[in-house]
């Protein structure tokens, strides 16, 4: 990879500051329930639900007669302590976005780099099969999948959405292959006798890398709007479990009485995402500085 | 993600500040809306101020779930029956005191033969709503009546209500196809017929005024074959009009209704699939006239709201909710296990969940049914210690290792609900797992033998009898190889024979008692897990005028009339499809697709 690279990304404060919250988040996810100062899944019924059924709300937003201390965001709709449970939700969401999108970057540049080097009938067919995944609408597909699962455990999850979303990665790096391959030093390897897989290992991979990262860096943002978009339809994590998408659906019964419940978890998802989506920028411009 | 935009550097730096800003900006908003939630106080429209009813405008109405069928031979949910109950009329009806009228009948039927023999006459002025063929209509007369209950009760209609029936003499030959006709239906002359049965029935009058019933006119039938749940033709006091599929359907006021001095809206618009919380928008702006289900914060936001305070009403609903367990399988098999179920099961907590809706329940006949006992012997309470103790006697005092699957249906409010019980199992030991199910598979799946361990389940009543409730769900003869409605798969000698007596006898204390001695049994056995009957809210606009909520049926819109203000009888738009914004292309295109067929029972097992 190329030294300057971290150099040119150092001085973008875009994406630094895009980095600083990537840190952030994966540090809750990893961190998070560690922390927790509740069991997620308690419902405390009594302490955590006002007498109307509103949730207790967060420490400074308490009525006389509440208790001031503990729970510091307050309850969730059936008296769950809401603080935990967005410790542990962020953990699950960035399992699943870091798991698939490990499958998927793994998987790509499996196909990308040997169809780009290799080519032939080989690359023609692992190419089509690229079109073929490409043209599945992949949220209609991921539910149909869940559906039919019995049991939508949150590894069948990961690896549904992993091997689902492959595909741009394999079509980049197998361009980027494609043109390295042709290169004089990638000649003169072959030309000295080494064996095929050196040559893929210690003069094309590290070409194609920069590309696979900055696509991976976008894909976990994508894959935290799916997963969310996958809870928040029901489709994720299964009850009493919580993710950020599944605690933004969960919030929609109190819409108007407690906003709180909805804002919490969104505001995590975007700064996730923006997150992601600026160090991906960055990271681009880094390893391809062209123009 | 096909391909990536290039940005330069120095844009990037500028995005990057634009970004930065606008996570903090929409931090703030974000946190602003926290804050402080606003929304309208209070109607906004009020009404004009008229005492004397008038006719005209439009009523607009709405359910959560979608219509299946306008056909009443098939329909058999509370949403179906809310369209199907403005388009025909029955024999007979229930006035708001929940007793029985007559309706197209002169009077009430004359019995005679030892309660065995019913005789009705039919008003002379009631006629079918204009169909293909028929521009004016026709009057209705007694062949109509005889042609209707036959179709009702030929095999080939697969009519849900048909159980209901069987005691007419020879309707169990004739759905069987072993007879051309039903014996015990006879035409005596053109506004006369007669019903003979093989036993005294309680329960046939009820049956009478369901909207299984209901007279059709054949022609109507014959024009549209297996289309006809979209056309549907009755003498009822509103005349379809059109049904956009999964939209809306609207009904026009019927002119020539027998009682002319009747007021009602000129048109009545039922949107389908209206989800609670966009419902309660739309309520609040005017453009929805009466709303029945509320998610929590609207719920709150209507009853402690001073202004609504006039046009709305809470009560309980005439139905009971529980959790179902399957006789069986494992490990419900075992009595103690559901008993230990039934008595851990934090009813006043539940409650509490969803802002007090929910009277905690101690058997399956609600407090208003006749039959209800408030001191039953075995009434199912939270009481930990029992369940426990329950739980011993099962011989697994530490619970069972083994995950129970729970079947709920879809959306927000089937997986509260399978939370609380996750939760409350927990105590005695029972690891819990909620699988939420489409409605439609829900039904098919819980109504096979050996198939589902434990499901959410509930029953709101057809008619008021205490055997609308304990007959259909917990006698033996309701198992069948699918569609079972006993979803329990509860089998008791005793209680078969208890309802068997209740069904046929006459004098009323003893026929109470015997249904009292079943509700105890069945608590005690606990085939469900009862939880909770439902309270229920509902507003209306100021303007809707004879409204009350009916004993008997759910959301009964035909007597109302609008006073309506003149500036919400101006309005054309209102962020909803009024009937002039319906587009002049839409009429047939969503008619004719999707076959939906009618699940039995559609809508009773949701829960609320």
């Amino acid at each position: 990879m190329d030294p300057r690279a971290w150099r040119r990304f150092k001085k973008n404060k875009g994406a630094l500051f895009g980095a600083v919250l990537v840190i952030f988040v994966t540090l809750l996810g990893a961190l998070g329930p560690l922390v927790a100062p509740h069991d997620p899944n308690e419902q405390s019924r009594d302490v955590l639900l006002r007498d109307d059924g509103t949730p207790l709300g967060p420490t400074w937003d308490r009525a006389e007669g509440e208790p001031a201390e503990g729970h510091l965001l307050g309850g969730d709709t059936v008296g769950r302590d809401e603080l935990s449970r967005l410790l542990h939700g962020g953990r699950v969401s960035m399992q699943v976005a870091y798991f698939a999108t490990a499958i998927a970057v793994f998987l790509g540049l499996f196909v990308g780099v040997s169809s780009g080097y290799f080519g032939g009938a080989y690359d023609f067919a692992v190419m089509r099969l690229v079109d073929v995944v490409l043209s599945i609408p992949f949220l209609l597909i991921a539910i149909t999948i869940q559906r039919v699962v019995d049991t939508p455990a949150l590894w069948a999850l990961f690896v549904l959405l992993g091997f689902l979303s492959w595909t741009t990665l394999a079509r980049v790096t197998r361009s980027k292959t494609l043109q390295v391959r042709e290169l004089e030093y990638v000649q003169a390897a072959r030309a000295l006798g080494m064996s095929e897989a050196r040559v893929l290992l210690r003069h094309v991979l590290p070409n194609v890398l920069g590309p696979a990262i900055v696509i991976g860096t976008t894909l976990v943002a994508q894959m935290i709007i799916v997963e969310s978009a996958m809870s928040y339809l029901g489709l994720g994590v299964q009850p009493p479990n919580a993710s950020w998408g599944s605690m933004l659906r969960e919030g929609q019964e109190m819409m108007g009485s407690a906003n709180r419940l909805m804002v919490f978890p969104a505001v995590l998802i975007v700064m996730t995402v923006f997150g992601f989506n600026l160090m991906g920028e960055g990271l681009r411009d880094a390893f391809d500085p062209k123009d | 993600m096909r391909s990536i935009p290039r940005t330069s550097p120095r844009r990037n730096t500028r995005l990057a500040i634009v970004g930065i800003a606008s996570l903090v900006s929409i931090t703030c908003v974000a946190l602003t809306i926290t804050g402080c939630p606003k929304r309208p106080d209070g109607p906004r429209y009020q009404e004009a101020g008229n005492s004397t009813p008038r006719s005209g405008g439009t009523f607009v109405f709405h359910h959560e779930s979608n219509v299946r069928t306008l056909e009443p031979h098939i329909a058999y949910d509370e949403l179906s029956g809310m369209a199907v109950r403005l388009v025909f009329d029955g024999l007979l009806d229930y006035d708001h005191d929940a007793q029985m009228i007559p309706s197209i009948a002169v009077a009430m039927p004359t019995v005679s033969n030892e309660g065995k023999t019913f005789q009705f006459r039919l008003r002379d002025d009631v006629r079918f709503h204009p169909m293909p063929g028929l521009p004016e209509g026709r009057p209705i007369v007694a062949e109509d009546v005889n042609w209707s209950m036959h179709r009702l009760l030929s095999k080939d209609v697969g009519s849900p209500g048909y159980p209901f029936f069987k005691s007419i003499v020879g309707a169990e030959a004739y759905h069987r196809g072993e007879a051309a006709n039903v014996t015990g239906i006879r035409v005596i002359d053109t506004h006369t017929i007669a019903f003979d049965l093989m036993e005294a029935d309680q329960t046939f009058l009820n049956a009478m005024a369901m909207t299984f019933a209901y007279p059709v006119p054949k022609e109507n039938y014959e024009h549209w074959g297996d289309e006809v749940k979209y056309h549907p033709v009755g003498t009822g006091p509103f005349v379809f009009e059109e049904w956009e599929r999964g939209v809306q359907i609207s009904f026009t006021r019927n002119r020539r209704y027998r009682d002319s001095n009747r007021a009602n809206p000129d048109r009545m618009i039922f949107q389908e699939n209206l989800s609670r919380g966009v419902a309660a928008l739309r309520f609040q702006n005017g453009g929805l006239d009466s709303i029945h289900r509320q998610n929590t914060a609207d719920f709150l936001l209507f009853k402690q709201s001073e202004k609504w305070a006039p046009y709305r009403l809470e009560y309980p609903r005439v139905s009971t909710f529980g959790i179902g367990m399957n006789c069986e399988i494992a490990p419900f098999d075992n009595v103690h296990i559901r008993r230990a179920v039934a008595h851990a099961i934090d009813r006043a907590g539940w409650s509490r969940a969803r802002s007090g809706r929910l009277a905690a329940a101690t058997q399956i006949l609600p407090p208003q049914l006749a039959g209800y006992d408030e001191n039953l012997e075995h009434a199912q309470r939270y009481d930990l210690e029992l369940a426990r103790e329950e739980m011993r006697l099962a011989g697994h005092p530490d619970g069972l290792d083994e995950e129970i699957v729970t079947w709920v249906t879809e959306g927000d409010v089937g997986r509260i609900y399978g939370e609380l019980f996750q939760q409350d199992m927990e105590k005695i030991g029972l690891n819990i797992r909620v699988r939420q199910v489409s409605f439609a598979t829900y039904l098919a799946e819980t109504g096979k033998p050996r198939q589902v361990q434990a499901f959410f389940t509930g029953w709101n009543m057809d008619f008021p009898d205490p055997s609308n409730f304990i007959d259909i769900l917990f006698h033996s003869r309701s198992i069948h190889p699918e569609n079972s409605e006993n979803r329990a798969f509860y089998r008791n000698p005793e209680v078969d024979r208890l309802l068997d007596e209740g069904r046929a006898e006459v004098d009323r204390e003893r026929r109470l008692s015997l249904y009292r001695q079943a509700n105890n049994i069945i608590a005690h056995d606990a085939p469900w897990a009862f939880t909770y009957y439902p309270m229920t809210m509902e507003v209306w606009q100021p303007y809707v005028k004879n409204y009350r909520p009916h004993p008997i049926w759910s959301e009964d819109y035909r007597d109302v009339w609008l006073d309506l203000p003149r500036r919400r009888a101006d309005a054309r738009f209102l962020g909803t499809r009024f009937p002039n914004a319906v587009p002049a292309w839409a009429p047939f295109g969503g008619v004719r697709s999707l076959a939906g067929r009618s699940a039995r029972g559609a809508a009773r097992g949701t829960a609320r």
